[in-house]
């Protein structure tokens, strides 16, 4: 059996009376690209803060690298080595793209390293070295994203969270955004993305889950869940 | 080099503001008070600055622990706590006049900015203050009650001490603020004021640099308070507990520019200049054109007058 990097069993998560996941159980192995896809509001981004640390699950367990990280606060999370690129970005806007990087390696486990992080991000990033003294609003959508993933890159992750990469970026920018992700995963980075660009999402991925109102309705390998006539119907509409 | 600019500017004009009371008779002019209060205003301010200008929690309990620095000042001077001769202007006295707000402010710090944000902090410390407010007029002997407590005021010779602690303790704010704000701290505190979503996704323990924030701020206020106490020689409710200790940082350091070191400085010197010309020319009235003042500040300076030279800081 491959090496369970994140784990998460039975999980519930409600807002006050209103339940937002039923009973969810994914993995993500390490070393993967596992897609989480769903319409709106079917609790993917519920589920990424959860383990993030921004939420508190009502029951169920997450586990990391085997340890429990369940109720964790969000930067003990970060410091255990799960880091998210949040939906929207939600970059420091009038800061500089040089302080949103310090900042993204700010947890003590990160801080021995910022320089060489840095240097390793521009090196990922060149445009990103280039416009180190930016103010980060001022940048395009597509900089704005490629910021928020080196920034997360900062705090040395093992896993990668990025909810809805593809958000507001034109088509171009978001084929860019997808060879990126897998480039990282090349590089050895345990990927867990959740997308609404359903086809995009399904076709880079390892292995994929499909959420539902809360619940796990479908798994499998990306491709084979892209031939999947339900898939299909549900979520892609007639392809070509 | 380009950074020690500011730092030999602001230790050259403290230098300079320094030698007033020797060319100018401090129990005569009337400068003197003026830059004493505007030193008093600047501390305050940049205590207010720290926690809502880089945090972005509006805090409105100033006041409260101004008047705590105050009435620890009173009472160990009252109580004889360390058996001295003098407490008039004691280091030690001071600085645990300082401390005791900072326990205040981290036990109401805690469960107030782990729980509420904006302006429901703002309400959480404003009743703090309320509280504080009936307990020192309820308090009986232990307070002094609604006139409070009176301290030995034949010790006062001169207006010279307090204008240079108070000179020195503005100094030591903008101080404190410009080294927090220039350190990863500072970072931190921008970061959580920009977005906490992103900051703490980020990894930054959001909460501790908050209560950070606020524990100095409340320290700075107390300091204050306790040199306010030195001035007035009674430690009442209706001389400390009234929210102008409140409301004046808040406007100066909005009005300066709130978020940046040199703003609050020059916000708390207009306004204490506003209001101390409209009283004496306008007395009875001053309120109205002080309000005028304000709000024609806010109208074409909604960013404060310290963006005016720095377009987009």
């Amino acid at each position: 059996m491959e090496n369970r990097l994140l784990e998460i069993k039975d999980l519930h998560v409600s807002y006050g009376s209103v339940c937002a996941l039923w009973g969810v159980s994914l993995h993500v192995p390490e070393g993967s690209i596992v897609a989480l896809v769903g319409a709106n509001g079917a609790g993917k981004s519920t589920l990424l803060k959860t383990i993030a640390g921004m939420n508190r699950p009502k029951n169920g367990s997450i586990l990391f690298s085997g340890k429990h990280i369940t109720g964790l606060t969000p930067e003990a999370v970060v410091n255990a080595g799960i880091a998210m690129v949040p939906e929207g970005r939600k970059l420091f806007a009038r800061l500089t793209v040089k302080e949103n990087l310090e900042l993204g390696g700010y947890i003590p486990r990160a801080r021995p390293f910022i320089q060489k992080s840095l240097e390793q991000a521009y090196e990922l990033f060149p445009l990103l070295k280039t416009k180190s003294n930016q103010i980060a609003g001022s940048m395009s959508g597509g900089e704005q994203q490629m910021l928020a993933i080196a920034r997360s890159m900062m705090s040395r992750p093992t896993i990668l969270m990025l909810d809805e990469p593809s958000l507001g970026l034109s088509p171009l920018v978001v084929k860019m955004m997808f060879e990126l992700v897998e480039e990282l995963n090349r590089k050895g980075m345990t990927i867990l993305l959740v997308e609404q660009n359903i086809y995009q999402a399904l076709k880079i991925s390892h292995y994929a889950y499909v959420i539902k109102t809360g619940k796990i309705v479908l798994e499998g390998k990306g491709e084979q869940l892209l031939s999947d006539p339900e898939v299909q119907n549900a979520y892609l509409g007639t392809m070509e | 080099m380009k950074n020690l600019k500011p730092i030999t500017s602001v230790v050259l004009a403290t230098l300079l503001l320094g030698l007033i009371p020797f060319v100018s008779d401090s129990e005569k002019s009337y400068l003197v008070y003026f830059l004493f209060l505007t030193f008093c205003h600047i501390v305050l301010t940049q205590g207010w600055n720290l926690v809502a200008g880089y945090t972005g929690q509006v805090s409105l309990g100033t006041h409260a622990f101004f008047a705590l620095g105050a009435y620890t000042t009173a009472m160990i001077w009252r109580a004889d706590l360390f058996s001295w001769e003098n407490y008039y202007f004691d280091p030690v006295t001071m600085i645990l006049s300082g401390l005791v707000p900072v326990i205040f402010a981290l036990a109401i710090g805690i469960p107030l900015l782990s729980k509420l944000h904006g302006d429901y902090f703002a309400l959480g410390t404003l009743g703090f203050g309320e509280i504080l407010k009936v307990v020192c007029i309820k308090g009986g002997q232990f307070t002094g009650g609604p006139i409070g407590i009176m301290l030995p005021s034949s010790v006062y010779t001169t207006m010279r001490p307090h204008y240079w602690t108070a000179l020195f303790l503005a100094f030591l704010a903008t101080g404190v603020v410009y080294f927090m704000t220039k350190s990863r701290v500072g970072l931190a505190l921008v970061a959580i004021s920009e977005d906490e979503t992103a900051a703490s996704s980020s990894g930054i323990y959001i909460l501790k640099y908050k209560v950070l924030a606020f524990a100095i701020s409340a320290f700075l206020s107390g300091l204050c308070g306790s040199l306010y106490a030195y001035y007035l020689f009674q430690v009442s409710p209706e001389g400390f507990l009234i929210l102008r200790w409140t409301l004046y940082p808040v406007l100066m350091c909005v009005i300066g520019g709130s978020g940046t070191v040199v703003g609050p400085i020059l916000g708390s010197l207009l306004m204490t200049a506003v209001f101390t010309v409209t009283s004496i020319y306008l007395p009875g009235i001053h309120p109205i054109f002080s309000g005028i003042i304000i709000i024609l500040v806010m109208l074409f300076m909604p960013n404060g007058i310290i963006r005016l030279w720095k377009k987009g800081v």
